[in-house]
This record gives C-alpha cells, sequence and structure tokens, in this order.
C-alpha cells in the first residue's frame, strides 16, 4: 500500500464522498450542473444515480446514511458488528448494532475511487491471505487490516456451509485480529424439518452471542417494529419485481442494485421503504406510459444475471445494459424469498412468512428470513437439488422471461465455478443462450471492462440477440 | 587464490571469477537446453577473460535452476542464498533484495549479520517475471533493453488493467490497434510489472536498503515505478544486476575453499 | 511389508483390492477425513479414500469444474471420467470445501457425457462447520441416513455389533499410527517423512484387517532399526492434501527429514479415537466433528494453532512447511497466519503454494526448499 493511501481513512474517504454527493442534489440543474465540473473524480459515479431522478437521489441519501451510521457507531457509543451482505439487518437493528458489510463497503469502494479497491485487495496478500480469496471481501477487508477502517467489536457471519471463502475471510479476520466469532453455520438442503431445526436452534445461539456482545436483551416491541417495516418494504419490492415482468420492462436497470443494495444495508429501515416507494412510483409511471425503464424508453432485449452484477468504476455495468437498451432483470441477489415474491408464489414450501405474534414467532421468522438471503438458500447444496440454484434460475427465467443469461462473478467463488459451466448447459437445453464472463465483478485487473464488454457484444452478436 | 561461482538461470547463465575476494571477470550467456553446456560455455568465457584456466578454479559454487546439472562445481547453493551474499557484498547496508529473473521473482530480507530471515517467491505465472516483459517486448515490436527507457518518454502513460499475461496481452493489442503512442503502451507495461513485484515485496516486509538483481533491475521504468509504489529508494549497484547471483556464489565458493583448507 | 504398503499407495486399483473385488466384495469411494470410515467397515465394505494421482490430463476435469478451482477434485473427476474408478461400487461425496463439495454435480453431470463412469450408489453427505450440540446431532442422523441408504442400495444390514467392532478395528490401528508417528517423530527417527506418509496412504484403501497385521509387524521391526536422522534438519510439514510421497522425498532429499504432519492424507486422520463405550453412533459423531484439525471448522484456529505448537515441541523441529494447493484459501490463508504466529515463537517457517498432481515443477520446489534449509542451517 502506497504511503498517500495509507495517510486516509477508507470508510471515511467513501463516506464524505457519498455524503458530499448526496448533498449535491439540493440545488438547481444549473447549480448541479456547475458543481459537477468540480467533483471530476466521482462525477460520473455521482451522475449515473442522480439522472435517475428522485429515487436515485434517496439510494445515494440511503448509501451515505449506512456509511455516515457505520463510521460514526463508536463515537455514537453503538456496537459494531462486522458482517457480510447475506446477513439479514433486522435481527442486528433490533439488537441497535451497526452492522459493517465487508462486500457492501467493498463495492462502495470499487464504484467510488478511482482505481478501486486494488490497493486494500492487494494488501490483503501482503499479510498473508490468499490472493486467489473473493475480491468481494477483500477489498474492505484490506482497509480494515491496515487499520485504515472501524474495528468491530464482534464478528458475525452466516456463510459457513454456503461459502467457504466468504466465511474463511472473517474466520481469518477474527484469527488475525483476535476479535470475538460468532457463525450460523447452514445444512445442505434447505425445506426438510431437520433442515429447519437446526437452523433455529443455530439462530437462537446467534442471540445468546449478541446479548453478550451488546449487553442488551432482544425487545420484543422494537423487534416488531423493525418486522412490520420489513413486512411493508416485502410488499413494495413483490410489486416492483411484478412490474418487470412486463414487456418492455418498466423497470430502470439501475433500480437493481437498488433494490438489493439498500437492502442489504437498510432493510428494517424506514430509508429503504422511501426508496422503495419511490422506485415503484417511477416504475409504475413509465408502465402507465408503456415505456421502457431504460433512458431511450425502448427495450432491445432482456438480460437476467444467474449470479451477481459487476461493481468496478462508476457504476458503468448499468450503464452500458442502459445504453444497449437491454432491461436488466436482475440477479440471484435479488431474491429474497418473502411468501408475496412473485417468484415465490408458486413454491410456499421456499418462501419465509413474516409472524409477528408473539417472541418466538418473530425469532422464527428471523431464522427463516435469514435462511433465505441470496446465496444463503440456493448456493447451499447441490446446484441441482429441489429448491436451490437451478430451481430458482430456471424459475426467475420462466417468470421474467429474459433473452440472454449472463454469470459474472469472482475469481474466489469456487462454488459459482464448480457448477457454472453446468447451469449454462441447462440453461441453453432449456433454449434461453448463457453466457460465462471470466470477469472478476470487483477487481478489473482480472479482466478488464474493455474485454468485458467485447465478450458481452460479442455474444449478443452471435446469439443475434436483441436484432 | 581462484574460485568460481557459476549461476545456470532458465535464460541465461551467468560466471564470476574470483581471485581471493577480487573480481578477475564475469560472463553472461544465453542458456541452451543443456545446463551443463550453458555452464560450460559460460564458464570458459569467463576464464578466457581473466586469462586462466579450468584447472587454476580452486573451488565452484554453482547456483540458479539448473545447478545440479553443472558437472565441475563443488558445492551447490539456492539462487536465494547467493543473490542475497552477492548483494550483501555490493552493499553491506541492504535489507531487502528483490531478484527478478526470466521465471520468477523472489523478495528476500536479511537481518543485520546479512543471514536470510525470511524470503518469498512468485512463480505462480509469468506476471511479474522477466517473461511478461519480454512478451510485452515482443508485442510492441522493440528491443527488451529499451522497454525500460521508453517510459520515461511517454507523454500520456496509460495503466494496464489485467496483470494476467494472457488477458494484458490483449490489452496491449486493442491499445496498438488504436494508434497509442509504443512509450506510452511500455510505460504501463513497465507499471503493471512493478505493481506485481510490490505485493510480493511488501509481503516479505521491506526493510532498508533495498536492492534489486536480476536482468529485470536493468529496466529504469520498472524501477522507478517500484520505488514509487513501495516509498523507497531503490539503490543501484555497481556491478551489471544479472551477475549477483553468480558473484554470491564465487564467495561462497570463496568460504568453502577456506574452510575446506585451513 | 513396506513393499504391500508401497504397492497400495502407489496405484488406484492395487492388488489387494482387485483380490476384494474378485470376491465378490463391495468398494465405497470417499473424499474427505469428515466422513465415518467406521459405518463402511461394518456393512462389510471396503471404504477407499479417492485419489487423484496418475493423471496425464485435465480434458475431462477442466470440461466440468471452472479454472479457478482446487485441482485435487479435478484430478479425481479426470480418473473417473478414464474409468479408473470403475471399481468403486459406490461414492460417498461431502462439503469438506467447497471445491470438494461440487464433484457431486460434476461428476454426475459427466456420466450423462460418459457412459458408465457414475457409480450405481452416489451418497451426499451433510457435515457441520462446527461443533455445537444440535450439530453433532445433524451429524448422528447423517450417519443413520447413511446407514439407511446402504442398507437399502446394497440389501447389507448395519448391526450394532458390527459397527462396536469397526469402531475398536479402527481405533486399535489409530493407536498404533499414533505409535508410528512416536517412532517418527522421536529422538532418533526411525522412518522418513516419506515412508510415513505411504503407510497412511496405504491404509487409506486396504481392508483395515489386514492393514493392522502390517502395522504390528512394521512398528517391531522399526524399533529394531537404525536412527535416520543423524545432520538431517527436522520439519513438519503442514497444510491441505499432500498424497504424492515424491513430494515428501523431494523434500528430504535436500538434507531434512519430514518428521511430523498436520495434513489431510497424514496425521489428521488418525489422531482422534472414538469412544467405545455408549452409543456408536453418537460416538463417531463425536470423533468425526470434534476434530478441529482441518479450518473447515471455522472459529477454531487457536486450537490448531496450539495443536501444531505442541507438535513442533514434541517433535523438536527446526522448521515448518506451510503449504497449500492454489485456490484452497481455507489453508493458503491460514498458513499466512500460521506464519505470523510460529515466526514469532521462533519457529521457522515457509510458505508454498502448489498444484495437485504430477510432480513437474521440481526444480523450482527444490530451490525452495534448498534456500530453506540454507535459511535454518
Amino acid at each position: 500500500m502506497k504511503r498517500e493511501t495509507r495517510e486516509y481513512r477508507f470508510d471515511w474517504m467513501i463516506w464524505s464522498i457519498l455524503h458530499h454527493a448526496a448533498m449535491s442534489t439540493g440545488g438547481t440543474r444549473k447549480e448541479y450542473e456547475r458543481l459537477l465540473d468540480l467533483v471530476p473524480h466521482f462525477r460520473d459515479v455521482l451522475d449515473s444515480f442522480i439522472r435517475h431522478g428522485e429515487p436515485g437521489r434517496l439510494f445515494l441519501k440511503l448509501i451515505a446514511e449506512y456509511a455516515g451510521m457505520c463510521i460514526t457507531a463508536r463515537e455514537r457509543g453503538k456496537k459494531v458488528a462486522l458482517t457480510t451482505f447475506c446477513m439479514a439487518t433486522p435481527l442486528l437493528f433490533a439488537f441497535d448494532v451497526v452492522p459493517i458489510m465487508l462486500e457492501a463497503w467493498t463495492v462502495l469502494g470499487t464504484i467510488v475511487l478511482r482505481r478501486g479497491t486494488a490497493e486494500y485487495l492487494d494488501y490483503c496478500s501482503e499479510v498473508g491471505f490468499t490472493e486467489t480469496s473473493c475480491s468481494a471481501q477483500r477489498g474492505a477487508l484490506g482497509a480494515l487490516l491496515a487499520g485504515l477502517a472501524v474495528r468491530p467489536g464482534f464478528i458475525v457471519c452466516d456463510s459457513p456451509g454456503i461459502c467457504d471463502t466468504n466465511a474463511n475471510s472473517f474466520s481469518f479476520t477474527s484469527a488475525y485480529l483476535d476479535i470475538p466469532f460468532f457463525q450460523l453455520d447452514y445444512p445442505p438442503s434447505i425445506m426438510d424439518e431437520r433442515a429447519t431445526g437446526y437452523q433455529k436452534k443455530d439462530f437462537r445461539e446467534l442471540i445468546v452471542f449478541l446479548e453478550a456482545h451488546t449487553g442488551t436483551t432482544l425487545d420484543e416491541n422494537t423487534l416488531r417494529e423493525v418486522l412490520d417495516e420489513v413486512r411493508l418494504q416485502d410488499g413494495l419490492a413483490s410489486e416492483l419485481i411484478d412490474l418487470m415482468r412486463l414487456k418492455p420492462s418498466p423497470v430502470p436497470g439501475l433500480f437493481d442494485i437498488m433494490l438489493y443494495g439498500g437492502r442489504f444495508m437498510m432493510n428494517g429501515k424506514k430509508i429503504y421503504t422511501e426508496l422503495l416507494r419511490s422506485m415503484l412510483r417511477t416504475a409504475q409511471a413509465n408502465a402507465a406510459a408503456g415505456i421502457s425503464g431504460t433512458t431511450s424508453k425502448r427495450e432491445r432485449a432482456r438480460g437476467l444475471f444467474c449470479y451477481i452484477d459487476h461493481y468496478t468504476t462508476d457504476a458503468r455495468f448499468w450503464k452500458w445494459m442502459d445504453e444497449q437498451d437491454i432491461s436488466h432483470l436482475g440477479s440471484i441477489l435479488f431474491t429474497f424469498w418473502h411468501s408475496d415474491a412473485p417468484y415465490a408464489r408458486e413454491r410456499p414450501g421456499e418462501a419465509y412468512h413474516i409472524d409477528s405474534s408473539s417472541m418466538e414467532a418473530m425469532v422464527d421468522t428471523l431464522a427463516a428470513q435469514m435462511s433465505r438471503m441470496p446465496m444463503i438458500k440456493q448456493i447451499r447444496g447441490p446446484y441441482d437439488a429441489p429448491g436451490m440454484w437451478l430451481d430458482d434460475l430456471l424459475g426467475a427465467v420462466r417468470l421474467l422471461k429474459p433473452d440472454f443469461v449472463a454469470y459474472i462473478g469472482s475469481m474466489g467463488c469456487r462454488n459459482s465455478w464448480g457448477v457454472n459451466k453446468l447451469l449454462a448447459r441447462d440453461l441453453e437445453r432449456e433454449g434461453v443462450p448463457a453466457v460465462i464472463l471470466f470477469a472478476d465483478a470487483f477487481d478489473d485487473r482480472v479482466q478488464s471492462w474493455e474485454s468485458v464488454i467485447d465478450k458481452m457484444d460479442e455474444f449478443l452478436q452471435l446469439r443475434r440477440i436483441g436484432i | 587464490m581462484i574460485v568460481a561461482g557459476c549461476d545456470v538461470g532458465s535464460l541465461t547463465s551467468k560466471a564470476v571469477i574470483l581471485n581471493d575476494k577480487t573480481m578477475l571477470s564475469h560472463a553472461v550467456v544465453r542458456s541452451s537446453f543443456r545446463p551443463g553446456d550453458s555452464a560450460r560455455a559460460v564458464m570458459d568465457q569467463a576464464l578466457d577473460v581473466a586469462g586462466l584456466k579450468m584447472d587454476e578454479v580452486r573451488y565452484c559454487v554453482g547456483t540458479g535452476y539448473g545447478r545440479e546439472k553443472i558437472p565441475f562445481v563443488n558445492k551447490v547453493y539456492s539462487e536465494i542464498a547467493c543473490h542475497a551474499r552477492g548483494a550483501r557484498h555490493l552493499m553491506p547496508s541492504v535489507r531487502t533484495v528483490i531478484d527478478i529473473g526470466g521465471q520468477d521473482c523472489k523478495a528476500i530480507r536479511l537481518d543485520d549479520s546479512g543471514a536470510v530471515v525470511k524470503f518469498v517467491t512468485n512463480d505462480k505465472c509469468a506476471a511479474g517475471t522477466g517473461r511478461f516483459l519480454d512478451v510485452m517486448a515482443r508485442l510492441l515490436g522493440v528491443n527488451l533493453d529499451e522497454l525500460g527507457s521508453l517510459s520515461a518518454q511517454a507523454q500520456a502513460p496509460l495503466s494496464l488493467a489485467s496483470t494476467c499475461t494472457v488477458w494484458a496481452q490483449a490489452e496491449v493489442i486493442h491499445h496498438l490497434n488504436e494508434n497509442t503512442p509504443i512509450a506510452d503502451i511500455a510505460a504501463a507495461v513497465n507499471q503493471a510489472m512493478a505493481g506485481r513485484v510490490a505485493i510480493l515485496a511488501r509481503s516479505v516486509g521491506i526493510d532498508r536498503e533495498v536492492c534489486m538483481t536480476g536482468g529485470v533491475a536493468k529496466n529504469t521504468g520498472v524501477l522507478t515505478y517500484l520505488e514509487k509504489l513501495l516509498d523507497v529508494k531503490i539503490r543501484r549497484l555497481r556491478i551489471d544486476p544479472q551477475i549477483v547471483g553468480a558473484l554470491g556464489a564465487a564467495f561462497y565458493a570463496w568460504r568453502e575453499y577456506r574452510r575446506c583448507a585451513g | 511389508m513396506m513393499e504391500e504398503m508401497r504397492e497400495a499407495a502407489r496405484a488406484l486399483y492395487h492388488p489387494l483390492v482387485r483380490k476384494w473385488k474378485e470376491a465378490g466384495k463391495t468398494v465405497i469411494g470417499y473424499p474427505c477425513t469428515f466422513v465415518p470410515e467406521e459405518i463402511i467397515h461394518a456393512a462389510g465394505m471396503l471404504p477407499y479414500r479417492m485419489r487423484g494421482i496418475g493423471t496425464t490430463s485435465l480434458s475431462i476435469g477442466d470440461t466440468y469444474f471452472g479454472p479457478v478451482i482446487c485441482s485435487l477434485p479435478k484430478c479425481m473427476l479426470q480418473l473417473a471420467g478414464e474409468h479408473a474408478y470403475g471399481f468403486l461400487d459406490g461414492v460417498i461425496i461431502t462439503n469438506g470445501c467447497d471445491s470438494m463439495r461440487r464433484l457431486n454435480e460434476c461428476w454426475r453431470k459427466a456420466g450423462e457425457d460418459i457412459p458408465g463412469i457414475l457409480p450405481g450408489y452416489f451418497h451426499y453427505f451433510g457435515v457441520p462447520h462446527k461443533a455445537a450440540s444440535y450439530s453433532y446431532e445433524w451429524y448422528e442422523e447423517e450417519i443413520r441416513e447413511l446407514i439407511k441408504s446402504l442398507e437399502e442400495h446394497f440389501g447389507v444390514k448395519v448391526t450394532e455389533k458390527a459397527l462396536r467392532k469397526s469402531i475398536r478395528l479402527y481405533n486399535e490401528s489409530r493407536r498404533l499410527l499414533q505409535k508410528l508417528d512416536d517412532l517418527r517423530s522421536g529422538t532418533e527417527a526411525r522412518m522418513t517423512g516419506e515412508d510415513a506418509l505411504t503407510v497412511i496412504l496405504a491404509g487409506s484403501a486396504m481392508p483395515r484387517e489386514e492393514y493392522t497385521a502390517l502395522l504390528k509387524t512394521l512398528l517391531k521391526d522399526l524399533k529394531k532399526a537404525l536412527p535416520i536422522d543423524k545432520g538431517r534438519k527436522r520439519l513438519m510439514l503442514v497444510g491441505s492434501s499432500n498424497d504424492d510421497p515424491e513430494f515428501v522425498r523431494l523434500i528430504e532429499d535436500s538434507g531434512a527429514l519430514v518428521v511430523a504432519d498436520s495434513l489431510c492424507f497424514g496425521s489428521r486422520s488418525y489422531e482422534d479415537l472414538t469412544n467405545e463405550e455408549g452409543d456408536p453412533v453418537a460416538s463417531l459423531s463425536r470423533r468425526y466433528l470434534n476434530q478441529c484439525r482441518c479450518p473447515r471448522m471455522f472459529g477454531c484456529y487457536q486450537d490448531r494453532l496450539s495443536l501444531i505448537l505442541d507438535k513442533a515441541e514434541k517433535a523438536r523441529v527446526d522448521g515448518v512447511i506451510l503449504q497449500n494447493i492454489r485456490f484452497c484459501d481455507l489453508h493458503g490463508s491460514e498458513n499466512g497466519i500460521f506464519e505470523r504466529d510460529l515466526e514469532a515463537r521462533g519457529i521457522p517457517c515457509m510458505r508454498m503454494e502448489r498444484e495437485y498432481g504430477p510432480l513437474v515443477e521440481t526444480g523450482r520446489i527444490r530451490m525452495r526448499i534448498d534456500a530453506f534449509l540454507e535459511r535454518i542451517a
């Protein structure tokens, strides 16, 4: 890590950019355009969100708030947990714990910083962590290991049984920095009683751990309030996904990351509800006008991403999709499996149901919700077992009718690189063109962005998609 | 007393002849497929320069990739030990040695007494080795020796997104097709190389003074970027950085001979 | 008797397996130390730990697995695809790690393309990543399901009596292996690391009764053998799977002796014993899940560090080689902390990342081992 990089705290630097970006929307259009000239390093990312009007501004506000909550947590006397994106926030919020999600911070870094998180990624290797480990964690982890981010009081992750490299990065951090560690460990199946029973017991252990490390107990009223908000958010998300089924899809592509990003960071908080409502209004207006959510209002093709998106520099992945007039129909990070979600309607056994009638019922709800988070639900068992990755993907294909499915992941992903060729083959057999991109969603140095879009272009041309 | 060090690497073979602790001559030749032949050829050349014959050499230490196959050596040492020993002789205050050869890259940390306390090597792929520069120079149509100085001529240096040799090649071709000036691409190549080496160097821990050995040390572009990345001055050695391993081997030969004789 | 061991360690379908098959008996393959061999044994079958030796290409492995996957399961799939595992009547795949657990899907899908490579019995065995009371229960249920499926598929019966007998037999052979460890790591080492690995490998692929008998003879002979450690540096080998005695020989040829290990194909398979009292399934669950020796058991770094420190002290090692197969983040990154913590205690370490498969890069590996030995000289 260069000396000048060491001089700035990673998290404060990002927060400062986001905070000022979020404030920039207060003035007139002219003022805003003048301002863009003053912020050459992040004008593109700022503009990608601002161009989307109110929902974009709200999203900027949400991530600035999330970042602010994280960096000031200790000063405000809050407990800080290091955690992962697929750990649902409602339980942590009910404990008034601030969740620092490595992947969320990595993505903020890769989107906002000009050279992405390259130096932080490499810093991990310098202290002994493997360079083959997933870049989703390594980006922000490098900053933490270098002492350039808030030091958490404890670590909670729910990736054991799902993703080794994710779980390992938390287990490594715990050993390296000597921080208390708790893992939620998942069995290889989801719908059977054995699995449910295991998850419930494990989840109660998590509560015991949180009680011990926060010095508080779970308050029934707070929990109910959070869950009521979650119920509201689930309903709004369902409406939004329903709209996506229309042809053309009235939902702008960037709403994809806003929907799941907002949820990862702020599920159960009012600001996320506000964001969802705003997104829904835009999408409904587009639907009423019969236009696509793309800037040109046209839909050339519909694309579904079977794993994750591509997060580097200025959110240019979504921008590229938009310029190509391709509707983004989401990725598996999109699915949370609330019982009213369009993809869950015909598969109620796989979804969670919110029951806030009693403390016990609420804890069970949270356990069920956690176990159905993106990745946690479908990556645990063989990809073609009931309720796993293939089922979910084929379900989404039938629901949203994409013209193609693309795989983007990270070089650290043993799980998806262990079966993505099989998945692509199954999709092709279903008649859906599928492409595997050899890119790293968080590190441009693996394959440059130019090569990524070259491959995409080539694929679309060869398969005559949207032509 | 005449002793010698012979370093048979994957791309080049090097020999150094000492009279006691004074260097009489050295030689560098391209390695052939037979390490024994390369060793013989480079030794003959070095002996020739010094005006000596093989039987006048009292003790010879071999090192390098082909060290086990050198017929005339009395003992072998690893390249790590030899590069450390050679660098230490040239610069007694050295604590970190970065050696970039044709096929691998090593970072070595020494203590005050000159003993190796930690080393790491990168031998997973061509990225971060001399081979990377070799491939890129060929692609750019420039001489390997020119590649380094081209950095200084860059008007608008690019940066390569990929560090993988295969992907970086695709990028370089892309830039060539766009008619980007060669110097700007060369700067990117040198910078990518330095970036890869810096990770390795930092994982061994940088202590001053730092010096660089091996053929790539002649590339001023890589050297300058590396200094910037590591935020440390890399000291230039007084001799051809390629022969430091052979020099170290020759000093081991001197020590071994004294030990045997005394 | 070492020759018999070598034969069993060298080839997949070695004479003792052939004999077993010719007697009409069943062989069940498994890939990881977290699968309870005793169950397979008690069903009257031969538990056979699968390996990836002898591959010359990865044309099949790379067709199904992606590029960033550990080469061990890839080699296993390659062998399966080449019909080299045709002698297996069944296979149990476990989620030992992510690369390994995807062998389940890749093998099944390869079986759709290449007829005859998928055994009739193909079972998935889910192992928790923590040792809590409910994880033990999960593992017990997993064992009971395994028993049930073996019984149903092969028309056999796993009786409690047979299971107790198997547990006793495995305990006995594990105790013998522990004694072998003493002879290997004692003040006067009597066996090379290369031979020790050969002995352990043989045990993973031959009938346990015969193996136990061979071990007894071997131990008797070794007690009379001359010490071989004079002038050699004593090393410990730590990290991910290594089933290649030649890799150990490469280290020992440089003038070292591998006197101890904490490896997957190595001491991990015999350091813990099963309680012979009480419910045998519950005892096996405790035996297998309570071993924290593999970093797949998350959050137990300190336990693993203590185990290594104890062993390093007992075996009086001069240095530790921390190796891992590329793309094994579990061992790879833990090796990074081991290096920090062992060096801080004055134990020299060397980290090494390598590929599983035929030993090709011997020159570079040798160079690093030589440099390490020079460093600790």
